[in-house]
């Protein structure tokens, strides 16, 4: 597989503190990428600067083998990457078909003045659901009345919408219970068998092996290993970060 | 069931007060008092629309009364020095519309709350109302041509119902077949999500805010006409009208958020209620403690969006 996502020696410093001491990180085109370590470790802050949010002191990033630097989310969007938060960032009380083409309506022109393509995007939104496997039907039903996976789903197929070749995932499953947590994972299944790449920060060390091709972990700022999961437990990952701190 | 209520059960019950009025009210239901009525909810629903537009994108506008009587004076004192009407109406819409852009200015980019910064603008615009009059309305026999914009009669209807109903059909069209429209309910509804999916938000209040100082405009500019007179304080009583209104509108069709038809029907309903009142007998302070009530019940119905605005404060 072919890299899709290389950031070398990344340095990101707030004032005094050092966040980020020269990260690694290196993900390959279609592959499910899980970023582990402790709260301070520099995940957030490495996927700042993937997602535009932020931008390096020094270091550098390449996307499908071309350096680049984002002035701001809306170029990391450009460039294929879109990042899915915590709080998924959707309008809880706008409609599925709307959250999904959020910033990016289709339109059509009725006598030369362009409309909202109300029935293109709601096909369009089945579309996108379907290639995720969801049972959703209602594309008008507020997102407020979905269950967490579902949302979840939502959040993905704005990010397809975008052509997200690279969809970073912040703790998807934190507020989730456990059937909803599942279905997450589905997803993300979902999304690799679609040929997109995964980036997954999470503490379930528990998801990480159950969906993750590969963890990259970091300790202080720096990425201190990167391996494959297989035969990773979910324990022996956990170890793994441990020993990394301790060490 | 449960969603057919929420959705429609204001509007069934003011259509229960309309119907209890027609049977109990004298002459309420005659053609010259509802073409009255209509004409009279004119003014009030093309403030709410505007109103309305503010709303959405979740700031408030107390200003827009203020901003109409400013325009008003403006209108009317080039249309008493004998300028020629098209150019005192651009004047008036002008004027309304840089004091709606001002507020938009000063909530999106000095990032003072909306509930402060449009009521600085009332004040200010309530003082020059008063500079420029000196305290005394404009009254005058003017240009026929002008008092015909919302005097006249089309095919025996007002004009007045042809502009009012113009201006809610574009802005229903806006609000909800345009992206504009969608921009401006995503900013209202979720900011920093909207934000992140790379919408202008702070354009957005500013056009929410700048729409609802053109509506002022525009009714100000009829009101002249209508009334062939300019006063500062003239269209004071539309702000509490004007959120009765809105706030009322909130609690049909799109419940819990600020929509065009709701504010409509809720202009009409405030509308029908202070005739009917009038021909009932009631008297006058009443149609202030309906006011109450209905701001306060609606609110109560409905706050989800008003608490976001509140809490921008």
């Amino acid at each position: 597989m072919t890299d899709i996502l290389v950031v070398r020696g990344a340095v990101k410093s707030y004032g005094a503190v050092q966040a980020l001491r020269g990260a690694d990180l290196t993900v390959a085109r279609g592959e499910v990428h899980a970023l582990c370590g402790d709260n301070g470790a520099g995940k957030s802050t490495l996927i700042k600067l993937v997602s535009g949010v932020e931008s390096p002191d020094d270091g550098t990033l390449s996307v499908a083998g071309r350096e680049a630097r984002f002035a701001g989310p809306h170029e990391a969007l450009a460039a294929g990457i879109a990042t899915i938060h915590q709080d998924l960032g959707l309008a809880p009380r706008m409609t599925i078909y709307q959250n999904i083409y959020m910033g990016s309506e289709l339109e059509k022109r009725l006598l030369g003045i362009p409309v909202l393509d109300r029935a293109a995007m709601i096909a369009g939104a089945q579309g996108f659901l379907k290639q995720l496997g969801s049972t959703l039907d209602d594309m008008t039903a507020p997102v407020e009345n979905l269950s967490g996976g579902q949302r979840q789903a939502v959040a993905i197929c704005r990010a397809l919408r975008w052509k997200a070749e690279i969809i970073i995932m912040d703790e998807p499953t934190a507020a989730l219970g456990v059937r909803e947590t599942q279905q997450v994972l589905k997803l993300i299944r979902m999304l690799k068998a679609n040929g997109v790449t995964v980036i997954l920060v999470s503490h379930n060390m528990n998801d990480v092996v159950a969906v993750a091709d590969r963890v990259t972990i970091l300790q202080g700022g720096r990425s201190v290993q990167a391996r494959a999961t297989d035969g990773l437990s979910a324990d022996a990952l956990a170890r793994l970060i441990m020993d990394e701190r301790a060490a | 069931m449960k969603s057919f209520v929420a959705k429609y059960g204001t509007a069934l019950a003011g259509l229960a007060v309309l119907i209890f009025l027609v049977i109990f009210a004298r002459n309420f239901a005659s053609q010259a008092n509802l073409l009255n009525v209509l004409k009279q909810t004119s003014f009030l629903t093309i403030l709410s629309v505007g109103f309305t537009f503010a709303l959405i994108t979740s700031e408030l506008d107390l200003s827009f009364a203020s901003l109409c009587s400013l325009a008003a004076v403006v209108t009317g004192g080039l249309v008493h020095a004998e300028i020629a009407w098209p150019l005192a109406a651009l004047a008036g819409l002008g004027v309304a519309l840089a004091g709606g852009a001002l507020n938009g200015f000063l909530v999106t980019a000095i990032k003072v709350p909306s509930l402060i910064a449009t009521l600085g603008t009332a004040s200010i615009a309530g003082g020059v109302a008063f500079m420029i009059t000196g305290g005394v309305a404009f009254v005058g026999r003017w240009d026929a041509t002008f008092l015909s914009l919302a005097r006249g009669k089309l095919f025996g209807i007002p004009t007045l119902i042809f502009f009012m109903a113009a201006v809610v059909l574009i802005a229903w069209f806006v609000a909800n077949r345009t992206k504009l429209g969608v921009h401006m309910l995503a900013t209202g509804e979720a900011q920093e999500a909207a934000h992140r999916a790379g919408i202008a938000t702070r354009r957005m209040k500013l056009i929410g805010l700048t729409l609802s100082g053109l509506a002022a405009g525009i009714a100000a500019v009829l009101l002249v006409s209508n009334l062939s007179s300019a006063a500062p304080q003239m269209a004071g009583d539309f702000l509490m009208n004007g959120i009765a209104a809105v706030l009322l509108g909130m609690t049909m069709f799109q419940p819990g958020r600020p929509n065009i038809a709701g504010s409509f029907v809720g202009a009409l309903t405030i509308a029908v209620l202070a005739n009917g009142l009038v021909l009932l007998g009631a008297p006058y302070y009443l149609q202030d403690i309906m006011l109450g009530v209905i701001v306060i019940g609606s609110v109560s119905v409905s706050a989800s969006v008003l608490k976001k605005a509140a809490f921008a404060v």
